[in-house]
């Protein structure tokens, strides 16, 4: 009841909890496009990558303006994004070598402008460790609109979007035979999630944020078979264990709020994935007339009453 | 030996340890769980260190590389349940096991000297601070000798098993049906991976790490077909980000990991581009080679195939078109070159095949058989 | 108006330095159905995406209707290969059905009332009404087949292409689907099938391209479909009549 109340009252815990909040609804609901095209891993990139980015835009601008260092982690972010994709596409280095490549040199580019910053332009360290773990407890009113605002366009692009992308997620080819731009739309998603990566560095950081972008989608693809309502129960699940993480870390003394955050979705994975009707581990193994989920030739008894 | 000397060395060394195994990182699709095991080693370190208050000590090692195959584990057995794709299972196991180092690290062990930061980041330039002394001597920099350990040990690894390497990662089932087991070297690939980024992180730091083990395979993955040559230049890649990393840190006065990564994504830039047969001008220019060629065969198998209608030189825009699709500054620019290279000919007013063309139309004709 | 649904003259497709088609030349009249058949690797597939776009072709005229393939599209309707899609993603059979309407919808809109009918109009044309709402991935080979089969139709297309649609299908499914492929060509659509059976093309078909890497013969099945250009197609000795491969 008490923390209830300074989650009202607290504007630090406020300010956080509503940062957590947006950071899991835009990840969750962004992330799952990702996941279920097969490119979870993309978002460890993109926030890796995004570290020169921030810190190019400070060494370019001298403004520590978050929409300004939010613009420079989306370049360099987008940029990694794309020079994966071209150098799996066009070479014989295999997608995830790629991945793991442009994400360590880009991060290894942001080290150096960083440690260049803080030993000529007097920067301190507390910037790099906020972008590395994030820093929720240092999130104002300020930010929060600016993440509001980001993630809003986002998710309204996304909504907009809804059947074109949820054609490239499911059959690309056959989109493009409908004469839909499917690359245009996928750079169009790639721009989207990247939004929703920036928006959530300060909060819980580079390290952290593919679990973001993949634990509430993996737990809501355990619940639904719908696509509309995993990614409603992705952002759902995203919210809730974003303020959950909030809270829980402000209620002790030396729990930091990223991993807070990331713990709970990492608890609501694990529980979906043994839960979840049909899906789930303890049910699978408790029903005798259930089908595996992911072999695609299974054979479903037709006598089960499906239909509505 | 000057500290600029002992940094550049243990970098290098550290460079080549990490090079080693990268290879079959690259050719085994699995990149990403290096990146995984290097962030999830975390707890293992924390707890380590909990244990024996030292970062130097064997055990920290052992316990660290526990964790990190453990991730391997943890990954297959979510990836197991049909429930979760690869991909998601690594992106969902890292974060937690870091998470829990992170938790670790705050609450219990907040008063003593180990960093996050330090453990993502490492700093090579205080590795001449830390020395290896017995009986008061003075052995040099502690990390040399931890790196030059594993690098004799991956070498050692490598070496005793090549070829079962090799035929597991090409064949795995043909490695099984020979006895190599290949689930077994599988982990102890990925153990000696734990290994390696463990020991490696208080120097270059766990995300480096990364970058040390993938990039210099994937670069040399562009440069020759033979998995041998590509381990060897791998390792000498790997010299080469040290020591132009170190030159490049030590200009701008930046972090040496960070600088030797950058290098590494620049060479890595540069031979995506540029590499002779396989880098992205070279397969452009040979595509566009390729395409004319094709175009040369057909047109001469066309005009060598009895069966075809005599082709007037003023009608040749028009029937190549329908026939093939070309645009007549295409068809005009190949009729020109073929004619220069005498392959076609006019022949009172139609394009016919010379005898050398003839040997044009066989190889098209090679190409359908 | 051109009685000429689909007119590929010259095709080569090639991926680095090999080619997996070439020169090959199909003419498809409406009406008509047509099968392509070939061993392994002889460019059923590349052939079908290259009219489509999906792969980029060295050389070859390819028109349908008379036209580009880009100003024709919406008069296309495409069958892809069962095993190109994770099956496991979270949709229902109608919802996939509805997919084939998302072009002639346009950008932002979404399917409403009178789709959601034209959708289970075609799930109930091959069968499946009863699966409506069922997750793709609980639905056997032959039913997934069908709900592809049905994404097509609702396209309501002139010209289809159709890769595999009998693959990993029992005999009941065949019979369903060959009766709706041939109720479009009595229509007058016209459909080019990727097909692997030797045994049924005669029953199945009007004409047929036997493919490997080349044409080796296309046309009417009476005159193309000989144990010679079987044979010749893959490369040992093959009755047309009898021997499956």
């Amino acid at each position: 009841m008490d923390l209830l109340y300074e989650l009202v009252t607290d504007y630090t815990l406020r300010t956080v909890a509503l940062g957590a909040a947006l950071l899991g609804m835009v990840g969750g609901s962004l992330g799952s496009y990702a996941v279920l095209r097969g490119r979870s891993l993309i978002g460890d990139a993109v926030a890796h990558a995004a570290l020169p980015g921030i810190a190019g835009a400070f060494l370019l601008t001298g403004s520590m303006n978050p929409l300004v260092l939010m613009l420079g982690a989306a370049t360099t972010g987008l940029a990694a994004a794309l020079l994966v994709e071209t150098t799996a596409h066009t070479t014989r280095v295999p997608y995830d070598s790629a991945l793991a490549l442009m994400l360590s040199a880009f991060f290894g580019l942001g080290l150096v402008l960083m440690t260049y910053l803080q030993r000529h332009a007097g920067a301190s360290q507390a910037g790099l460790d906020a972008f590395l773990f994030g820093q929720a407890a240092a999130l104002v009113t300020r930010d929060v609109y600016v993440m509001a605002a980001l993630g809003g366009i986002a998710l309204v692009m996304m909504l907009l979007l809804w059947k074109e992308l949820k054609l490239l997620s499911f059959n690309p080819d056959f989109g493009h035979s409908l004469g839909l731009p499917m690359q245009l739309l996928n750079g169009l998603l790639t721009t989207l999630i990247v939004v929703a990566i920036v928006i959530g560095l300060q909060t819980v950081g580079v390290v952290l944020m593919s679990a973001v972008l993949i634990a509430p989608t993996v737990a809501a693809r355990q619940w639904t078979n719908r696509l509309g309502r995993m990614v409603a129960l992705a952002a759902g699940i995203g919210a809730a264990t974003g303020v959950a993480g909030a809270v829980v870390s402000a209620s002790m003394r030396n729990l930091p709020t990223g991993p807070t955050i990331v713990l709970c979705m990492g608890a609501v994975v694990a529980m979906s994935m043994l839960l979840a009707p049909e899906r789930g581990l303890l049910w699978r193994m408790g029903g005798p007339r259930t089908a595996a989920p992911s072999s695609s030739n299974s054979s479903f008894s037709t006598s089960s009453p499906a239909d509505s | 030996m000057s500290p600029q000397a002992e940094v550049q060395l243990v970098a290098a060394v550290t460079a080549v340890a990490c090079a080693l195994p990268g290879a079959f990182l690259v050719l085994r699709r699995l990149s990403m769980m290096s990146d995984a095991i290097s962030h999830a080693i975390l707890p293992g370190i924390v707890v380590g260190f909990m244990l024996t208050e030292s970062l130097a000590s064997p055990l920290l090692i052992a316990g660290a590389a526990a964790t990190g195959v453990l991730t391997v584990v943890l990954v297959e057995r979510i990836e197991g349940t049909g429930l979760v794709r690869e991909d998601a299972a690594i992106g969902l196991v890292f974060p937690v096991l870091f998470s829990i180092g992170v938790v670790l690290l705050a609450r219990y062990a907040s008063d003593v000297h180990l960093d996050v930061d330090a453990v993502l980041l490492g700093e090579l330039a205080f590795v001449p601070f830390d020395r290896l002394e017995w009986g008061g001597i003075d052995l040099g920099p502690r990390a040399l000798w931890v790196m030059g350990t594993v690098l004799l040990l991956n070498a050692a690894f490598l070496t005793a098993f090549y070829k079962e390497l090799k035929l597991s990662t090409f064949d795995a089932q043909l490695a099984a049906t020979l006895g190599f087991i290949p689930g077994v070297l599988h982990y102890v690939l990925m153990s000696l991976v734990s290994v390696t980024a463990v020991s490696a992180f208080d120097a270059v730091g766990s995300i480096l790490v990364v970058a040390l083990m993938v990039a210099p395979p994937a670069t040399a993955y562009l440069l020759t077909d033979r998995l041998d040559r590509m381990i060897v230049l791998s390792a000498g890649l790997g010299v080469g980000y040290a020591l132009v990393g170190y030159a490049g840190a030590a200009a701008l006065d930046a972090s040496i990991a960070g600088s030797m990564a950058t290098v590494a994504g620049l060479l890595f830039g540069v031979t995506l581009v540029a590499a002779p047969e396989r880098g992205l001008v070279a397969t452009w220019r040979r595509q566009h080679r390729h395409t004319a060629r094709f175009s040369a065969q057909l047109l001469a198998a066309y005009l060598a195939n009895p069966s075809t209608p005599p082709v007037p030189l003023s009608e040749a825009s028009n029937r190549l078109h329908d026939r093939f699709g070309w645009l007549p500054s295409h068809t005009q620019a190949l009729i020109s070159d073929l004619r220069d290279q005498d392959l076609i000919t006019v022949r009172s007013g139609h394009l016919a095949c010379t005898e050398a063309g003839q040997q044009l139309a066989d190889e098209a004709a090679q190409h359908a058989a | 108006m051109t009685d000429v649904a689909l007119d590929i003259q010259g095709c080569t497709v090639a991926y680095h330095d090999t080619p997996v088609l070439w020169d090959a030349s199909l003419t498809v009249p409406r009406g008509t159905i047509t099968g392509v058949l070939g061993p392994n690797g002889a460019g059923k597939t590349t052939l079908l995406k290259a009219v489509l776009g999906l792969v980029p072709v060295a050389s070859g005229r390819i028109q349908v209707f008379g036209d580009t393939y880009a100003a024709q599209q919406d008069r296309v309707g495409y069958v892809p290969q069962r095993g190109s899609v994770d099956w496991d993603f979270p949709t229902n059979a109608l919802d996939v059905v509805l997919m084939g309407l998302y072009g002639q919808l346009g950008w932002f809109r979404r399917p409403g009332a009178h789709e959601n009918e034209q959708a289970r109009q075609a799930l109930r044309d091959v069968g499946m009404l009863d699966y409506t709402d069922r997750q793709i991935s609980q639905l056997s080979g032959g039913q997934q087949q069908r709900v592809f089969l049905a994404r097509a139709l609702v396209q309501d297309a002139d010209l289809y292409l159709m890769d595999e649609p009998l693959q990993g299908v029992d005999a009941t499914t065949e019979r369903t689907i060959m009766q709706l492929l041939h109720n479009l060509r009595d229509a007058g659509k016209a459909v080019v099938v990727v097909h692997h059976d030797l045994h049924t093309v005669a029953d199945y078909f009007d004409r047929v391209l036997l493919l490997n890497k080349r044409a080796v013969a296309s046309g009417p099945v009476a005159s193309v479909f000989t144990d010679a250009n079987v044979s010749a197609t893959y490369g040992t000795e093959m009755r047309a009549s009898t021997e499956a491969h």
